[in-house]
């Protein structure tokens, strides 16, 4: 078979991203406007700013991406874009930007599910060995599955409340921490003890996870300690925090790791580039014999290489979506995975 | 010469083929939800119909806004990612601007909306100010000044208005939104 080379287009939340990819695996040059500086002045993404800015960026995000592989559109094999989930604004230029290439250059349009990338990332610097467990993390999914295939998965559990991201962003923002608040957090707990006794959600024994009780928690006891004048600990309960919230995944996936006896295990998702839950997997990983793999931090985060990747699968099963494609904000892993099957 | 008009600034979206500046075919499609569904289908199909290929394309007019937000994106996405990949002359138009020629003097143009107006100033036959007004305000503006309702586009002339303008750069194309969102107030 020749060379797959993808255009991949995501737009889904606040970073407008182009990228060309070969085969599936190899990044030829990739493309990320990041939006955040802008969102931070509000304290999180506001929908209508971050489609504007989309729209504004886009054809120089596809500019710049090309010139950085000295490629023309014409020299692709197709054009695959985020359709779901996301924010629906921002999902509608991406995907409005691909069907006009498409229509152009005469090249399939593959339409890409967001969580599917976080997952194809792992296939950049490495491959998936297959069966695996994945777990994606990000501000919109805490998501447990077993990847049987390229084609066939199994969702184990999910957060039944707010995923993990969230809860990083929303203790961050009470304990008076600029967005985004994942990376602060991490910065702030390296200075910290493990101080605060934090209840551990969800003793039960499903694969899925909840963080609300968490985070509710952390809040009242800010808001609490705030009316009585004492001080907080910021350090120290960013530091509790942390292992309490880690904790709350690794139980699960070491769950799936005894049940399951699989022997591979992945992490996806804007989470996945914190320190610590990285070193945390590892060492599961290695208390139960399992190859573990986690992107380069580059690619954890939101970025059209990934698309790329998830799309070469697609391709290679002349999955192509037709000109009526429209955006979807809520299609999640399991609707997904029911989709395709 | 083949210039492509496309509008999508409201929930009935336009294309309009000109040859040589002479309007030569109109589509009006009423979106009866979603612009994105059905706007790439829709504009193949226009060109098909008329035989054309997007390459036949010489220059491209798009309709900036005011009007939905969301039209508007899809709309000037399309149009700028068109003139880019094709390498053809692209050209803004605001959707006040489309009802020039107007010969009066001093009077405001106004497109209605669900909860208010968008206003254009009109002086020496250029729109110079554009405004969103609340009902209340339209009808104080419509009390000192002479406020044009209800105008209707002239297809046959709207190029001659269009090419009137500058050509611009695709990456520099972007929507008119005029009205404020709540984080700008």
């Amino acid at each position: 078979m020749n060379d797959v080379l993808i255009l991949a287009i995501e737009t889904s939340c606040d970073e407008t991203s182009m990228a060309i990819v070969k085969n599936g695996h190899e990044v030829l040059s990739l493309t990320v406007l990041t939006q955040m500086d802008t969102h931070a002045n509000f304290g999180g993404v506001v929908p209508e700013i971050a489609s504007r800015m989309h729209t504004e960026n886009i054809t120089m995000v596809l500019d710049e991406t090309l010139r950085k592989a000295n490629m023309k559109v014409s020299d692709v094999s197709a054009i695959a874009v985020t359709y779901a989930p996301g924010l629906l604004g921002s999902l509608l230029v991406g995907v409005e930007c691909a069907k006009t290439l498409a229509l152009v250059y005469h090249k399939p349009l593959i339409a890409v599910n967001h969580t599917m990338g976080h997952i194809y990332a792992n296939n950049i610097e490495s491959e998936i060995t297959f069966p695996t467990l994945a777990l994606i993390v990000s501000g919109g999914h805490t998501d447990l599955l077993i990847l049987k295939s390229e084609t066939e998965m199994e969702l184990l559990g999910s957060t039944i409340d707010d995923s993990i991201g969230e809860v990083y962003d929303k203790v961050a923002r009470v304990l008076g921490m600029p967005y985004p608040g994942g990376p602060q957090i991490e910065k702030s707990s390296l200075l910290g003890e493990d101080a605060y006794e934090l209840p551990h959600p969800m003793q039960d024994d499903t694969y899925n996870f909840s963080f609300s009780g968490l985070k509710s928690y952390i809040i009242n006891l800010v808001h609490n300690e705030r009316q009585r004048k004492n001080e907080i600990r910021i350090n120290d309960l960013a530091k509790s925090f942390q292992i309490v919230a880690v904790d709350e995944l690794v139980r699960k996936v070491e769950k799936a790791m005894k049940n399951t006896g699989i022997k591979n295990m992945i992490l996806a998702g804007g989470v996945s580039a914190n320190k610590y839950l990285r070193s945390e997997m590892e060492k599961l990983s290695q208390k139960y014999g399992v190859h573990f793999h986690v992107p380069n931090i580059l690619y954890c985060t939101d970025n059209a290489a990934m698309i790329g990747c998830a799309a070469y699968p697609l391709y290679k099963a002349q999955k192509f979506s037709s000109f009526d494609l429209n955006a979807k904000s809520s299609e999640n892993i399991k609707t997904y995975i029911e989709k395709e099957k | 010469m083949v210039s492509l008009y496309l509008d999508t600034h409201r929930s009935v979206i336009v294309f309009a083929l000109y040859k040589d500046e002479k309007l030569w075919k109109k589509k009006e499609i009423l979106s009866p939800m979603d612009h994105s569904m059905i706007l790439i289908p829709s504009l193949k199909e226009f060109l098909e119909e008329n035989h054309l290929k997007v390459e036949d394309l010489s220059d491209l007019v798009v309709v900036t806004g005011p009007g939905s937000f969301t039209g508007v994106r899809l709309g000037v996405t399309i149009a700028k990612t068109l003139s880019y990949s094709l390498n053809i002359p692209i050209r803004g138009l605001t959707s006040l601007e489309c009802f020039l020629p107007i010969e009066e003097k001093n009077v405001y143009l106004s497109i209605p909306e669900k909860n208010g107006y968008f206003i254009g100033k009109l002086d020496e036959k250029k729109i110079t100010k554009y405004l969103y007004l609340s009902k209340d305000e339209f009808a104080e503006l419509k009390q000192i000044n002479k406020v044009l309702e209800n105008l209707e586009i002239n297809y046959e002339t709207l190029i001659q208005e269009a090419h009137k303008k500058e050509t611009m750069n695709p990456h520099q194309v972007n929507p008119f939104y005029v009205k404020k969102i709540e984080v700008e107030k």
